[in-house]
Protein backbone atom coordinates (compact mmCIF):
# COMPACT_ATOMS: atom_id res chain seq x y z
CA UNK A 1 0.00 0.00 0.00
CA UNK A 2 1.13 3.17 -0.81
CA UNK A 3 2.10 5.72 2.50
CA UNK A 4 -0.61 8.48 1.27
CA UNK A 5 -3.73 6.05 1.34
CA UNK A 6 -1.65 4.12 4.83
CA UNK A 7 -2.11 7.62 5.91
CA UNK A 8 -5.81 8.34 5.27
CA UNK A 9 -7.19 5.28 6.19
CA UNK A 10 -5.43 5.40 9.68
CA UNK A 11 -6.89 9.11 10.35
CA UNK A 12 -10.71 7.32 9.43
CA UNK A 13 -9.86 4.37 11.21
CA UNK A 14 -9.42 6.07 14.45
CA UNK A 15 -11.49 9.07 14.28
CA UNK A 16 -14.31 6.50 14.15
CA UNK A 17 -12.62 4.54 17.07
CA UNK A 18 -12.86 7.88 19.30
CA UNK A 19 -16.59 8.43 17.96
CA UNK A 20 -17.70 4.68 19.08
CA UNK A 21 -15.67 5.50 22.19
CA UNK A 22 -18.23 8.86 22.74
CA UNK A 23 -20.98 6.71 21.76
CA UNK A 24 -20.44 4.07 24.30
CA UNK A 25 -20.20 7.08 27.06
CA UNK A 26 -23.66 8.45 25.57
CA UNK A 27 -25.09 4.93 25.69
CA UNK A 28 -24.40 4.35 28.99
CA UNK A 29 -25.76 7.89 30.20
CA UNK A 30 -28.74 6.39 28.50
CA UNK A 31 -28.82 3.40 30.02
CA UNK A 32 -28.01 4.87 33.60
CA UNK A 33 -30.92 7.00 32.77
CA UNK A 34 -33.72 3.84 32.33
CA UNK A 35 -32.39 2.16 35.84
CA UNK A 36 -32.08 5.39 37.79
CA UNK A 37 -34.61 7.56 35.97
CA UNK A 38 -34.22 10.56 33.45
CA UNK A 39 -33.11 13.00 36.02
CA UNK A 40 -29.76 11.20 36.19
CA UNK A 41 -28.57 12.60 32.56
CA UNK A 42 -27.50 15.46 35.09
CA UNK A 43 -24.15 12.88 35.85
CA UNK A 44 -22.64 13.60 32.52
CA UNK A 45 -21.13 17.00 33.03
CA UNK A 46 -19.92 15.98 36.55
CA UNK A 47 -18.51 12.87 35.12
CA UNK A 48 -16.80 14.43 32.13
CA UNK A 49 -15.64 17.46 34.43
CA UNK A 50 -14.20 15.50 36.99
CA UNK A 51 -12.17 13.15 34.36
CA UNK A 52 -10.99 16.40 32.77
CA UNK A 53 -9.81 18.07 35.60
CA UNK A 54 -7.71 14.64 36.64
CA UNK A 55 -6.26 14.18 33.28
CA UNK A 56 -5.73 17.84 32.39
CA UNK A 57 -2.84 18.37 33.98
CA UNK A 58 -0.43 15.53 33.15
CA UNK A 59 -1.96 16.90 29.64
CA UNK A 60 -0.91 20.32 29.86
CA UNK A 61 2.61 19.39 31.37
CA UNK A 62 3.39 16.33 29.66
CA UNK A 63 6.77 17.26 28.24
CA UNK A 64 7.82 18.37 31.74
CA UNK A 65 6.41 15.82 33.56
CA UNK A 66 8.28 12.90 31.58
CA UNK A 67 11.38 14.48 31.40
CA UNK A 68 11.01 13.83 35.04
CA UNK A 69 9.57 10.48 35.03
CA UNK A 70 12.13 9.06 32.70
CA UNK A 71 15.25 11.93 34.11
CA UNK A 72 15.86 12.90 30.74
CA UNK A 73 18.48 15.36 29.98
CA UNK A 74 17.95 17.63 27.55
CA UNK A 75 20.53 18.18 24.39
CA UNK A 76 20.85 21.94 23.80
CA UNK A 77 21.21 23.68 20.35
CA UNK A 78 24.81 25.04 20.83
CA UNK A 79 25.75 21.53 22.01
CA UNK A 80 24.38 20.38 18.62
CA UNK A 81 25.59 17.01 17.69
CA UNK A 82 24.09 14.26 14.80
CA UNK A 83 20.91 13.39 16.74
CA UNK A 84 20.05 17.32 16.78
CA UNK A 85 20.87 17.46 13.39
CA UNK A 86 19.11 14.37 12.38
CA UNK A 87 15.98 16.07 14.34
CA UNK A 88 16.20 19.22 13.05
CA UNK A 89 16.16 17.87 9.54
CA UNK A 90 12.94 15.91 10.24
CA UNK A 91 11.49 19.11 11.73
CA UNK A 92 12.37 20.79 8.24
CA UNK A 93 10.33 17.68 6.77
CA UNK A 94 7.72 17.88 8.62
CA UNK A 95 6.65 21.44 8.97
CA UNK A 96 6.51 21.67 12.29
CA UNK A 97 8.95 23.51 14.83
CA UNK A 98 12.22 22.15 16.57
CA UNK A 99 11.16 20.13 19.33
CA UNK A 100 13.38 19.61 22.71
CA UNK A 101 16.09 16.59 22.18
CA UNK A 102 16.86 14.51 24.91
CA UNK A 103 18.45 11.18 26.37
CA UNK A 104 17.55 8.79 28.24
CA UNK A 105 20.06 6.51 30.28
CA UNK A 106 19.27 3.03 29.42
CA UNK A 107 20.59 0.31 27.84
CA UNK A 108 17.28 -0.56 26.57
CA UNK A 109 16.84 0.51 22.83
CA UNK A 110 13.97 3.02 22.41
CA UNK A 111 12.80 6.36 21.73
CA UNK A 112 9.24 8.44 22.40
CA UNK A 113 7.63 11.71 21.91
CA UNK A 114 5.16 13.46 24.38
CA UNK A 115 3.85 17.25 24.41
CA UNK A 116 0.53 19.15 24.49
CA UNK A 117 1.11 20.62 20.98
CA UNK A 118 4.05 21.31 18.14
CA UNK A 119 5.07 23.92 20.33
CA UNK A 120 5.87 22.38 23.96
CA UNK A 121 6.90 18.94 21.86
CA UNK A 122 10.12 17.10 23.42
CA UNK A 123 11.47 13.77 21.57
CA UNK A 124 13.70 11.50 23.72
CA UNK A 125 16.05 8.99 22.57
CA UNK A 126 17.79 6.34 24.93
CA UNK A 127 21.51 5.71 25.06
CA UNK A 128 20.66 1.69 24.35
CA UNK A 129 19.10 3.00 20.62
CA UNK A 130 21.77 5.35 19.73
CA UNK A 131 24.36 2.71 20.34
CA UNK A 132 22.56 0.48 18.16
CA UNK A 133 21.42 2.12 14.96
CA UNK A 134 23.27 4.12 12.62
CA UNK A 135 21.81 7.39 11.08
CA UNK A 136 19.09 5.85 7.96
CA UNK A 137 17.36 3.69 11.00
CA UNK A 138 17.69 6.71 13.57
CA UNK A 139 16.74 9.12 11.17
CA UNK A 140 12.97 6.46 10.79
CA UNK A 141 12.43 6.51 14.10
CA UNK A 142 12.65 10.46 14.57
CA UNK A 143 10.13 10.83 11.53
CA UNK A 144 8.35 8.33 13.77
CA UNK A 145 8.05 10.44 16.62
CA UNK A 146 7.56 13.70 15.13
CA UNK A 147 5.15 12.17 13.59
CA UNK A 148 2.84 11.78 17.05
CA UNK A 149 3.83 15.37 17.66
CA UNK A 150 2.61 16.58 14.25
CA UNK A 151 -0.62 14.35 14.47
CA UNK A 152 -1.56 15.50 17.92
CA UNK A 153 -1.82 11.94 19.28
CA UNK A 154 -1.02 13.24 22.71
CA UNK A 155 -4.11 15.35 22.34
CA UNK A 156 -5.99 12.22 20.70
CA UNK A 157 -4.78 9.98 23.38
CA UNK A 158 -6.02 12.23 26.32
CA UNK A 159 -9.64 12.73 24.40
CA UNK A 160 -9.83 8.79 25.01
CA UNK A 161 -8.88 9.03 28.33
CA UNK A 162 -11.25 11.50 29.66
CA UNK A 163 -13.82 9.84 28.24
CA UNK A 164 -13.06 6.37 29.00
CA UNK A 165 -11.97 8.09 32.55
CA UNK A 166 -15.82 9.72 32.16
CA UNK A 167 -17.38 6.05 31.94
CA UNK A 168 -15.83 4.06 34.40
CA UNK A 169 -16.58 7.14 36.76
CA UNK A 170 -20.27 6.38 35.71
CA UNK A 171 -20.00 2.46 35.72
CA UNK A 172 -18.34 2.58 39.30
CA UNK A 173 -21.18 5.33 40.54
CA UNK A 174 -23.71 2.52 38.99
CA UNK A 175 -22.45 -0.25 40.32
CA UNK A 176 -22.47 1.16 44.33
CA UNK A 177 -26.05 1.78 43.65
CA UNK A 178 -26.89 -1.22 43.22
CA UNK A 179 -25.04 -2.47 45.78
CA UNK A 180 -26.56 -0.19 48.56
CA UNK A 181 -30.39 -0.24 47.43
CA UNK A 182 -29.81 -4.29 46.59
CA UNK A 183 -30.74 -3.84 43.16
CA UNK A 184 -34.65 -3.11 43.75
CA UNK A 185 -34.26 0.20 42.98
CA UNK A 186 -36.22 0.74 40.12
CA UNK A 187 -38.90 -2.18 39.93
CA UNK A 188 -41.01 -0.90 36.87
CA UNK A 189 -40.55 -2.37 34.16
CA UNK A 190 -39.24 -5.68 32.99
CA UNK A 191 -36.54 -7.23 36.17
CA UNK A 192 -34.60 -9.69 33.65
CA UNK A 193 -33.97 -6.15 31.68
CA UNK A 194 -33.03 -4.37 34.41
CA UNK A 195 -30.38 -7.26 35.32
CA UNK A 196 -29.45 -6.92 31.76
CA UNK A 197 -28.43 -2.99 31.65
CA UNK A 198 -26.83 -3.22 35.21
CA UNK A 199 -24.26 -6.01 33.43
CA UNK A 200 -23.97 -3.71 30.26
CA UNK A 201 -23.11 -0.84 32.78
CA UNK A 202 -20.49 -2.63 34.81
CA UNK A 203 -18.79 -3.93 30.52
CA UNK A 204 -19.01 -0.45 29.38
CA UNK A 205 -15.49 0.27 31.70
CA UNK A 206 -13.69 -3.21 29.46
CA UNK A 207 -15.14 -1.82 26.21
CA UNK A 208 -13.74 1.91 26.74
CA UNK A 209 -10.07 0.27 27.45
CA UNK A 210 -10.49 -2.20 24.46
CA UNK A 211 -11.34 0.63 22.49
CA UNK A 212 -8.58 3.23 23.72
CA UNK A 213 -6.14 0.11 23.18
CA UNK A 214 -7.34 -0.32 19.47
CA UNK A 215 -7.13 3.92 18.68
CA UNK A 216 -3.76 3.55 20.09
CA UNK A 217 -2.87 0.59 17.77
CA UNK A 218 -4.09 2.97 14.69
CA UNK A 219 -2.13 6.18 15.78
CA UNK A 220 1.05 3.91 16.07
CA UNK A 221 0.14 2.56 12.68
CA UNK A 222 -0.42 6.06 11.07
CA UNK A 223 2.81 7.64 12.70
CA UNK A 224 4.88 4.64 10.96
CA UNK A 225 3.04 5.70 7.62
CA UNK A 226 3.65 9.50 8.43
CA UNK A 227 6.81 8.33 9.33
CA UNK A 228 7.24 7.72 5.43
CA UNK A 229 5.66 10.74 4.51
CA UNK A 230 8.50 12.83 6.11
CA UNK A 231 11.26 10.89 5.15
CA UNK A 232 10.18 9.23 1.62
CA UNK A 233 12.16 6.51 2.65
CA UNK A 234 10.35 3.53 4.37
CA UNK A 235 13.98 1.68 4.71
CA UNK A 236 15.52 3.48 7.41
CA UNK A 237 12.35 3.17 10.20
CA UNK A 238 11.89 -0.45 8.82
CA UNK A 239 15.39 -1.74 9.46
CA UNK A 240 15.04 0.08 12.68
CA UNK A 241 12.11 -1.72 13.71
CA UNK A 242 13.90 -5.28 12.47
CA UNK A 243 16.83 -4.32 15.13
CA UNK A 244 13.93 -3.33 17.61
CA UNK A 245 12.40 -7.11 17.41
CA UNK A 246 15.48 -8.46 17.53
CA UNK A 247 16.43 -7.05 20.97
CA UNK A 248 15.24 -8.44 24.06
CA UNK A 249 15.67 -5.84 26.60
CA UNK A 250 12.82 -3.81 27.71
CA UNK A 251 13.27 0.24 29.27
CA UNK A 252 13.38 0.96 32.80
CA UNK A 253 10.44 3.17 32.60
CA UNK A 254 7.68 1.48 31.45
CA UNK A 255 4.55 2.42 34.14
CA UNK A 256 1.12 2.09 32.19
CA UNK A 257 1.15 5.87 32.27
CA UNK A 258 4.12 6.12 29.79
CA UNK A 259 4.23 2.78 27.80
CA UNK A 260 2.08 3.76 25.13
CA UNK A 261 4.33 6.32 24.17
CA UNK A 262 7.34 4.88 23.21
CA UNK A 263 8.36 3.63 19.73
CA UNK A 264 8.10 0.02 20.29
CA UNK A 265 5.88 -1.06 23.60
CA UNK A 266 7.84 -2.11 26.71
CA UNK A 267 4.33 -3.57 28.02
CA UNK A 268 2.49 -5.76 25.11
CA UNK A 269 3.33 -9.65 25.37
CA UNK A 270 5.37 -10.53 22.61
CA UNK A 271 4.93 -13.21 21.18
CA UNK A 272 1.20 -14.10 22.40
CA UNK A 273 -1.88 -13.63 19.13
CA UNK A 274 -4.63 -12.34 21.33
CA UNK A 275 -3.46 -8.64 21.00
CA UNK A 276 -6.80 -6.28 21.86
CA UNK A 277 -4.92 -5.12 25.34
CA UNK A 278 -1.46 -3.95 23.04
CA UNK A 279 -0.94 -0.25 22.76
CA UNK A 280 1.28 -1.17 19.74
CA UNK A 281 0.85 -3.12 16.24
CA UNK A 282 2.46 -6.48 16.46
CA UNK A 283 6.03 -5.14 15.53
CA UNK A 284 6.32 -7.73 12.33
CA UNK A 285 2.81 -6.58 10.84
CA UNK A 286 4.62 -3.28 11.19
CA UNK A 287 7.81 -4.24 9.68
CA UNK A 288 5.60 -6.20 7.11
CA UNK A 289 3.72 -2.98 5.74
CA UNK A 290 6.95 -0.79 5.54
CA UNK A 291 8.31 -3.43 3.23
CA UNK A 292 5.30 -3.33 1.13
CA UNK A 293 6.39 0.24 0.57
CA UNK A 294 9.74 -0.05 -0.54
CA UNK B 1 -40.64 30.14 8.45
CA UNK B 2 -39.24 30.34 4.62
CA UNK B 3 -37.38 33.85 5.37
CA UNK B 4 -35.91 31.94 8.00
CA UNK B 5 -34.85 28.79 6.65
CA UNK B 6 -33.35 31.28 3.61
CA UNK B 7 -31.36 33.02 6.21
CA UNK B 8 -30.14 29.95 7.35
CA UNK B 9 -29.04 28.31 4.50
CA UNK B 10 -27.47 31.57 3.61
CA UNK B 11 -25.51 31.92 6.30
CA UNK B 12 -24.16 28.04 5.83
CA UNK B 13 -23.18 28.89 2.56
CA UNK B 14 -21.48 32.18 4.09
CA UNK B 15 -19.35 30.44 6.55
CA UNK B 16 -18.58 27.26 4.36
CA UNK B 17 -16.79 30.17 1.90
CA UNK B 18 -14.86 31.52 4.29
CA UNK B 19 -13.58 28.38 5.47
CA UNK B 20 -12.77 27.62 2.17
CA UNK B 21 -11.34 31.21 1.04
CA UNK B 22 -9.44 30.83 4.63
CA UNK B 23 -8.02 27.51 4.04
CA UNK B 24 -6.76 28.61 0.22
CA UNK B 25 -4.99 31.67 1.79
CA UNK B 26 -2.96 29.80 4.83
CA UNK B 27 -1.84 27.03 1.97
CA UNK B 28 -0.75 30.21 -0.03
CA UNK B 29 1.32 31.75 2.92
CA UNK B 30 2.26 27.50 4.01
CA UNK B 31 4.06 28.11 0.06
CA UNK B 32 5.48 31.16 0.28
CA UNK B 33 6.99 30.07 4.10
CA UNK B 34 8.27 27.09 2.97
CA UNK B 35 10.15 28.73 0.09
CA UNK B 36 11.67 31.19 2.42
CA UNK B 37 12.87 28.24 4.56
CA UNK B 38 14.39 26.83 1.06
CA UNK B 39 16.71 30.44 1.46
CA UNK B 40 17.36 29.90 4.99
CA UNK B 41 19.18 26.13 4.40
CA UNK B 42 21.09 28.07 1.63
CA UNK B 43 22.21 30.36 2.87
CA UNK B 44 23.70 28.35 5.76
CA UNK B 45 25.49 26.20 3.34
CA UNK B 46 26.64 29.49 1.59
CA UNK B 47 28.25 30.31 4.94
CA UNK B 48 29.82 27.06 5.68
CA UNK B 49 31.99 26.88 2.10
CA UNK B 50 34.39 29.87 2.65
CA UNK B 51 35.80 27.69 5.90
CA UNK B 52 35.67 24.47 3.71
CA UNK B 53 37.67 25.93 1.20
CA UNK B 54 40.45 27.50 3.75
CA UNK B 55 40.35 23.44 5.47
CA UNK B 56 40.84 21.92 1.87
CA UNK B 57 43.48 24.39 0.73
CA UNK B 58 45.52 23.52 3.75
CA UNK B 59 45.84 20.24 2.37
CA UNK B 60 45.28 19.91 -1.17
CA UNK B 61 46.50 22.85 -2.75
CA UNK B 62 47.06 21.48 -6.31
CA UNK B 63 42.87 20.74 -6.69
CA UNK B 64 42.73 24.37 -8.05
CA UNK B 65 40.06 23.91 -10.47
CA UNK B 66 37.79 22.26 -8.17
CA UNK B 67 37.81 24.70 -5.47
CA UNK B 68 37.74 27.49 -7.82
CA UNK B 69 34.21 25.98 -9.38
CA UNK B 70 32.93 25.69 -5.85
CA UNK B 71 33.88 29.81 -5.64
CA UNK B 72 32.25 30.54 -8.67
CA UNK B 73 29.37 28.39 -7.73
CA UNK B 74 28.34 29.83 -4.98
CA UNK B 75 29.28 33.56 -6.09
CA UNK B 76 26.58 32.90 -8.55
CA UNK B 77 23.77 31.96 -5.81
CA UNK B 78 24.39 35.04 -4.43
CA UNK B 79 23.83 36.94 -7.37
CA UNK B 80 21.00 34.83 -7.69
CA UNK B 81 17.65 36.93 -8.24
CA UNK B 82 15.02 34.92 -10.17
CA UNK B 83 13.16 31.77 -8.79
CA UNK B 84 14.64 29.70 -11.82
CA UNK B 85 18.37 31.31 -11.61
CA UNK B 86 17.93 30.25 -7.44
CA UNK B 87 17.06 27.04 -8.48
CA UNK B 88 19.69 26.20 -11.22
CA UNK B 89 22.59 28.02 -9.60
CA UNK B 90 21.78 26.03 -6.08
CA UNK B 91 21.98 22.76 -8.33
CA UNK B 92 25.11 23.64 -9.80
CA UNK B 93 26.74 24.37 -6.14
CA UNK B 94 25.16 21.02 -5.35
CA UNK B 95 27.31 19.82 -7.62
CA UNK B 96 30.70 21.23 -7.60
CA UNK B 97 30.51 20.90 -3.91
CA UNK B 98 30.16 16.91 -4.44
CA UNK B 99 32.57 17.22 -6.71
CA UNK B 100 34.99 19.02 -3.85
CA UNK B 101 33.87 16.33 -1.22
CA UNK B 102 35.22 12.96 -3.87
CA UNK B 103 37.88 14.58 -4.83
CA UNK B 104 39.19 14.98 -0.77
CA UNK B 105 38.97 10.97 -0.73
CA UNK B 106 42.25 11.50 -2.46
CA UNK B 107 43.79 12.94 0.85
CA UNK B 108 43.79 10.96 3.86
CA UNK B 109 45.63 13.66 5.75
CA UNK B 110 42.33 16.06 5.20
CA UNK B 111 39.73 13.06 6.08
CA UNK B 112 41.40 13.01 9.43
CA UNK B 113 41.21 16.33 10.99
CA UNK B 114 38.58 17.19 13.24
CA UNK B 115 38.20 20.10 11.37
CA UNK B 116 37.24 18.43 8.26
CA UNK B 117 35.18 16.00 9.84
CA UNK B 118 32.98 18.59 11.78
CA UNK B 119 32.67 20.57 8.72
CA UNK B 120 31.70 17.55 6.51
CA UNK B 121 28.68 16.49 9.12
CA UNK B 122 27.44 20.46 8.92
CA UNK B 123 28.17 19.95 5.44
CA UNK B 124 26.13 16.98 5.00
CA UNK B 125 23.16 17.99 7.61
CA UNK B 126 22.76 21.56 5.73
CA UNK B 127 22.34 19.59 2.37
CA UNK B 128 19.72 17.08 4.12
CA UNK B 129 17.91 20.12 5.37
CA UNK B 130 18.12 21.83 2.10
CA UNK B 131 16.81 18.86 0.38
CA UNK B 132 13.76 17.93 2.81
CA UNK B 133 13.28 22.02 3.34
CA UNK B 134 12.66 21.17 -0.90
CA UNK B 135 10.58 18.63 0.07
CA UNK B 136 8.07 20.52 2.33
CA UNK B 137 7.94 23.23 -0.24
CA UNK B 138 6.85 20.68 -3.37
CA UNK B 139 4.13 19.17 -0.22
CA UNK B 140 3.14 22.79 0.61
CA UNK B 141 2.86 23.17 -3.04
CA UNK B 142 0.89 19.95 -3.86
CA UNK B 143 -1.61 20.66 -1.47
CA UNK B 144 -2.32 24.15 -2.50
CA UNK B 145 -2.44 23.52 -6.79
CA UNK B 146 -5.09 20.62 -5.06
CA UNK B 147 -6.84 22.72 -3.21
CA UNK B 148 -7.31 25.22 -6.43
CA UNK B 149 -7.69 22.39 -8.59
CA UNK B 150 -11.15 20.49 -6.75
CA UNK B 151 -14.33 21.58 -5.92
CA UNK B 152 -15.58 23.08 -3.74
CA UNK B 153 -12.55 25.27 -2.86
CA UNK B 154 -11.71 25.77 -6.46
CA UNK B 155 -14.62 27.99 -6.71
CA UNK B 156 -12.56 31.04 -4.59
CA UNK B 157 -9.79 30.55 -5.61
CA UNK B 158 -10.23 33.53 -7.83
CA UNK B 159 -11.86 35.37 -5.07
CA UNK B 160 -9.11 34.84 -2.73
CA UNK B 161 -6.38 35.77 -5.36
CA UNK B 162 -4.26 32.59 -5.06
CA UNK B 163 -2.59 31.37 -8.24
CA UNK B 164 -0.92 27.63 -9.02
CA UNK B 165 2.62 27.94 -7.66
CA UNK B 166 5.93 26.00 -9.49
CA UNK B 167 7.15 22.79 -8.16
CA UNK B 168 11.09 23.06 -7.28
CA UNK B 169 13.07 20.23 -9.58
CA UNK B 170 16.20 19.33 -9.13
CA UNK B 171 18.63 18.05 -11.70
CA UNK B 172 20.70 15.74 -9.89
CA UNK B 173 20.37 11.88 -9.69
CA UNK B 174 18.88 11.77 -6.67
CA UNK B 175 15.35 13.69 -7.49
CA UNK B 176 11.54 12.33 -6.60
CA UNK B 177 8.89 13.61 -8.59
CA UNK B 178 6.21 14.62 -6.81
CA UNK B 179 3.39 11.96 -7.62
CA UNK B 180 0.18 13.56 -7.93
CA UNK B 181 -2.60 10.87 -6.83
CA UNK B 182 -5.87 12.52 -6.98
Amino acid sequence: MEFRSEIASNQRKSIFLLFSLFLLLIGIIYLVGLYLGVSSYTILPFALLFSIITTISSYWSSDKLVLMITKARVITEDEGGPLYNIVSEMAIAAGIPMPKVAIVEDSAPNAFATGRDPDHAIIAFTTGILAKMDREQLQGVAAHEMSHIKNRDTLVATVAAVTAGAIALIADLISRVFLYTGGTKNSKGNPFAMVALVIVIFLAPIGAILLRSSISRKREALADSSAVAITRNPTGLRRALETLRDDSTVVQAKSNAVAHLWVESPIDKRNSRWHPFDTHPPIQDRIDKLQAME
Amino acid sequence: MIIITVLGVAFLLLSIGVVLFNQLRKANIRVDEAFAQIDVQLKRRADLIPNLIETVKGYAAHEKTTLEQVTEARTSTMKATTFDEKMSSDNMLTGALRGLLAVSENYPDLKASANFLQLQEELSTTENKIAFSRQYYNDAVLLLNTKIKTIPSSFFAGVAGVKERVFYVTDDASRTRPDVKF
